[in-house]
């Protein structure tokens, strides 16, 4: 049985290549079919947000390329309620389909994985 | 199935530390190394935050890093650690989450 | 590494990649193909329009898992299968499709 690990993305998709990184894990590993989680927090949950235009600042579309997901096997998408709430990110418009968590749930959310990477 | 969530950057205008906190569980530990432990400063709102965490959360803090520091005063529910026991202490934990 | 194709040159990676995704068109990937020793027919242009739309879409090109996955959603499961496109593609189909349909390499395939 494959070990689970939970990807936690925490930098918003333009600052820098964290947010891609942490992508580009869950990606490899959803191809592999590990059993992976991805849990959006602080900044991260900037990533969520539609109609972004990553052309104007050159850069490639994080926001389409987080829609293959679940094509990609990986179904367990998750997002803190803390940190859209701080950033009045509205749950029920988020570009992605996730499950939103409060601070228990989250602490649950972790202790159920075998890793956690947190980036 | 607990987890030790390991610090390393400064709580003065970083925030891991902030955003770690409020997911500690009961179970969960905090070891606090490199710049994080300017959290055991005296006086200072992310000490008073490590004083109100539940009481079963335990706080580790790597001693060489304090003693670099000139930390004192330090926070009575702080343990100190060496590399040696830091090394024992993620092994003691299921996971251990590194706040990159 | 280049292609002649229609009096134009078309440049390629080491790998046979297009270096300019905006240089493919139906000629190119013909000539792609040609390369491989794989004669397009019908079957194969359906996977690789699959494929540039698959692109159009994600931004990226997809391994061999979610390929299937996106061709059993867009095409049935008949065509959607690793048997189908394993026959098309001599194997490798999230690999070589996505060179004949001028997807960058993708990231996932090692």
């Amino acid at each position: 049985m494959a070990r689970s690990m939970l990807i936690i993305s925490r930098q918003s998709p333009w600052a820098g290549p964290s947010a891609r990184e942490a992508l580009d894990i869950v990606l490899a590993g959803g191809a592999f079919e590990l059993p992976l989680g991805l849990l959006f927090l602080d900044d991260g949950v900037f990533q969520l947000v539609g109609s972004q235009r990553a052309a104007s600042v050159e850069q490639k579309d994080l926001t389409a390329n987080l829609q293959a997901l679940p094509l990609f096997g990986v179904d367990a998408l998750f997002a803190a309620r803390r940190s859209l709430a701080e950033r009045n990110l509205d749950e029920s418009s988020l570009a992605l389909s996730v499950e939103v968590l409060d601070d228990a749930g989250l602490s649950a959310l972790i202790n159920r994985y075998d890793h956690v990477i947190t980036i | 199935m607990a987890t030790l969530h390991l610090l390393s950057h400064t709580p003065f205008g970083d925030s891991r530390f902030s955003s770690c906190l409020p997911l500690l569980a009961d179970s969960d530990a905090l070891l606090l190394t490199g710049d994080a432990t300017y959290a055991l400063t005296a006086g200072t709102q992310p000490a008073a935050e490590l004083e109100r965490l539940p009481e079963q959360v335990a706080v580790f803090a790597l001693d060489e890093d304090v003693q670099a520091r000139a930390l004192s005063a330090l926070p009575a529910r702080v343990q100190l650690l060496d590399y040696a026991g830091f090394v024992e202490l993620t092994c003691r934990y299921q996971r251990v989450n590194s706040w990159l | 590494m280049s292609l002649l194709v229609d009096g134009r040159e078309i440049t390629l990676d080491k790998d046979g990649f297009l270096v300019d995704l905006a240089d493919w068109n139906e000629a190119v990937a013909e000539a792609l193909a040609d390369r491989e020793e794989l004669a397009l027919e019908a079957d194969h242009w359906e996977i690789l329009r699959l494929l540039r739309e698959f692109y159009a879409e994600f931004q990226l090109s997809p391994a061999t898992r979610p390929l299937i996955k996106y061709t059993a959603l867009k095409l049935g499961a008949e065509k959607g299968n690793s048997l189908h496109l394993n026959r098309l593609f001599k194997g490798t189909p999230a690999k070589l499709a996505a060179k004949l349909a001028g997807l960058p390499k993708p990231s996932n395939c090692l």
